[in-house]
């Protein structure tokens, strides 16, 4: 990673941050902050971060732009930001001209842009399951019961060591199809839907253990831990479900058959 | 960045040419072993299969050659592990010796202990087992009651039991883990770990003890007034307990973590294979995806290993995702395929079935219990 990205990577989490910051969790934000949010994001140039150089963009490696989509992860902001960066990614690669504004919906995809946009989702999830993890130690240190703090309970300890571990699972996966893509072809799409498969059941495990340990403080509409389990309940099933993915990799290894199958694992 | 973040494995031409000859080697050496021998995974015992590797430089391969070893990475040494597992063949008489015993001795022991057992080891001539747990003291180690008392030419004299010493009774060597001052009370103080030699030393009794398929890999070892000449003591007097840390580091980090019912799930996709069932191919698809995060995060482990870091929280993720994953298995066989399990049976998948649903509760005992590692993890959160 070299100093242009790590750069471009921290005014990126500062803003996005920020802008985070601004949504209280339970309230719509008013429409002259939504404007000047997205004004800010947009002199930024992070909806035109995944364009290529010639176009405009930020000229980022594959390696680098999904690891600006997980900072976008880590920050939910009330815009679709991953979701315009793709679609002008998308534009000017078929010769059109980038959008004006956030855009919703991508419209018709190739097989290809499709994968690209659910290797995001993962990239997205990957960042939104760090800071749940991070929430959830915090509560757990900061809110005391019985006279001690949560995190001295042992059942306690071992749901956080299940979501540490769910965490830790799902991001490898996440990197893993990162890291394959440069492969091309079957390869990309099957690592693919080895994330895909493995980071969805990461969130749902992830999602499930923050709110139990949250308790009833985080199920309340005005506190922040909705706004990323209710994120991953959604990116694990976009750009093709979870389902979906996952029986595209065992059609796979069940058509390959028993003496294929070690070969594959070492081979994906 | 992330809270526990796993490095990246390291790519390896080196590693990759190795795994063509492994494969091929394993494809002849290998060949005669049954489904049901395969699903034994580590516990398959077979010197001859040992001296092999041994002969093709496969074991100690990291190790300098001035003692029988190789000079290789990590990633070569994982490769050969894996490839091993994955076939199913018979590794336990090599398995802890090249795993734990020999990087123990490599790291603490003396130059005349290294001289005369490593290269050993390398040939696959000589067999370890682990003298760690005791009646009174399994996941609490630090409870260790056996005792070495040092006499007054230098000897030492050892009382104590040590239990599930896996393959004892074929053992060469224990590396036994005890007090050498102090009390129990004292807990990681007093204690130190001292090299037995299993078929030399008078006083040792190794009992059996079968486990519920009625397999013998287990056993008791008693020490009755047993004498360890002074060059016994391996390491530091009184470092055993941080010595024996990093020995379980080395324990938890490796692929036989995740591995140890993959032949069930070969058997599995042989029985299902071609399968339209949507069921089948997102349970298969839910496997193979965790399967391969697993060994990306394993190879994540070698890495850390590799560059000389601490593994300890990280083996212990890969460890307790490991075990879940191996444990979880049978289950979903049973409920893909209407086959009775029945370990005499003829279909391979029955008898696989039968054979992992009831090795599969010691996945998350042997080598630290799920709820020790979630200890573990726990502590590196912060939470303790």
């Amino acid at each position: 990673m070299d100093d242009v990205s790590s750069i471009i990577f921290e005014s990126a989490q500062r803003l996005l941050s920020d802008l985070s910051e601004r949504v209280s969790a339970g309230r719509p934000m008013a429409d002259c902050e939504r404007a000047d949010g997205w004004r800010q994001i947009e002199e930024m140039g992070l909806p035109f971060a995944l364009m290529s150089e010639a176009q405009g963009g930020l000229g980022l490696s594959d390696a680098e732009a999904f690891e600006l989509v997980r900072i976008c992860g880590r920050n939910v902001v009330p815009w679709p930001l991953v979701d315009t960066m793709l679609a002008n990614r998308f534009a000017t690669q078929g010769g059109a001209a980038p959008a004006e504004g956030p855009i919703d919906t991508l419209g018709e995809l190739t097989a290809e842009q499709k994968e690209r946009a659910a290797l995001a989702r993962a990239m997205q999830m990957a960042g939104a399951l760090d800071v749940i993890l991070v929430m959830t130690i915090s509560h757990v240190q900061e809110r005391s019961q019985f006279g001690r703090p949560l995190a001295k309970f042992q059942a306690v300890q071992h749901s956080l060591a299940v979501l540490a571990g769910e965490v830790a699972a799902g991001q490898a996966a996440a990197e893993h199809a990162v890291a394959r893509l440069a492969r091309g072809g079957a390869a990309a799409t099957l690592a693919i839907g080895i994330a895909r498969a493995r980071i969805g059941e990461a969130c749902s495990k992830a999602a499930a253990i923050a709110h139990q340990l949250h308790g009833a403080i985080g199920y309340a509409r005005e506190h922040r831990l909705h706004l990323y389990t209710t994120s991953l309940w959604r990116w694990r099933d976009e750009y093709g479900t979870q389902t979906w993915w996952t029986r595209q990799v065992g059609r796979e290894v069940l058509a390959a058959g028993p003496d294929a199958f070690w070969p594959a694992v070492t081979g994906a | 960045m992330s809270v526990l973040a796993f490095p990246p494995p390291v790519e390896s031409e080196a590693a990759e040419t190795l795994r063509a000859e492994v494969r091929a080697f394993l494809a002849d050496a290998n060949a005669a072993r049954t489904p049901l021998e395969r699903a034994e995974s580590w516990n398959g015992f077979d010197r001859e299969f040992s001296r092999a590797l041994g002969r093709r430089g496969w074991l100690g391969m990291t190790w300098p050659k001035e003692y029988g070893g190789h000079e290789r990475s990590a990633f070569e040494r994982y490769v050969v592990v894996e490839e091993t597992l994955a076939a199913g063949a018979p590794v336990a008489a090599h398995w802890i010796a090249d795993r734990q015993s020999g990087p123990t001795l490599l790291r603490h022991g003396t130059e005349a202990q290294k001289r005369a057992i490593l290269p050993r080891i390398a040939a696959g001539e000589c067999v370890f087992c682990i003298g760690m747990s005791e009646p009174d003291a399994g996941s609490d180690l630090a409870a260790t009651r056996a005792r070495a008392e040092r006499q007054g030419d230098g000897s030492w004299k050892v009382n104590g039991t040590k239990l599930w010493t896996t393959y004892g009774h074929e053992a060469d060597y224990m590396i036994l883990f005890c007090r050498t001052s102090g009390t129990p009370a004292d807990r990681h103080e007093g204690t130190s770990q001292l090299l037995v030699d299993m078929r030399m030393t008078s006083g040792v009794t190794v009992r059996p003890i079968h486990d519920l398929m009625g397999q013998h890999h287990f056993n008791e070892v008693h020490f009755e007034d047993a004498v360890l000449p002074p060059d016994a003591l391996l390491g530091t007097e009184g470092q055993g307990w941080a010595q024996v840390m990093g020995e379980l580091a080395h324990e938890r980090s490796g692929p036989e973590r995740f591995l140890s019912s993959i032949q069930l799930l070969i058997e599995l996709i042989g029985a299902l294979r071609g399968s339209e069932s949507l069921a089948a191919q997102a349970a298969v698809g839910r496997l193979f995806a965790h399967l391969v995060t697993l060994r990306r995060m394993s190879r994540g482990v070698a890495a850390l290993l590799e560059a000389g870091d601490d593994p300890t929280t990280h083996a212990a993720i890969v460890k307790d995702l490991g075990a879940t994953f191996e444990q979880e298995l049978p289950d979903i066989a049973r409920s893909l395929v209407d086959e009775e399990p029945d370990l005499r049976s003829t279909s391979d998948f029955a008898a696989v079935l039968a054979y992992t649903m009831m090795a599969a509760p010691a996945f998350s005992l042997r080598g630290g219990t799920r709820e020790i590692l979630r200890g573990i993890i726990a502590r590196q959160l912060g939470l303790r």
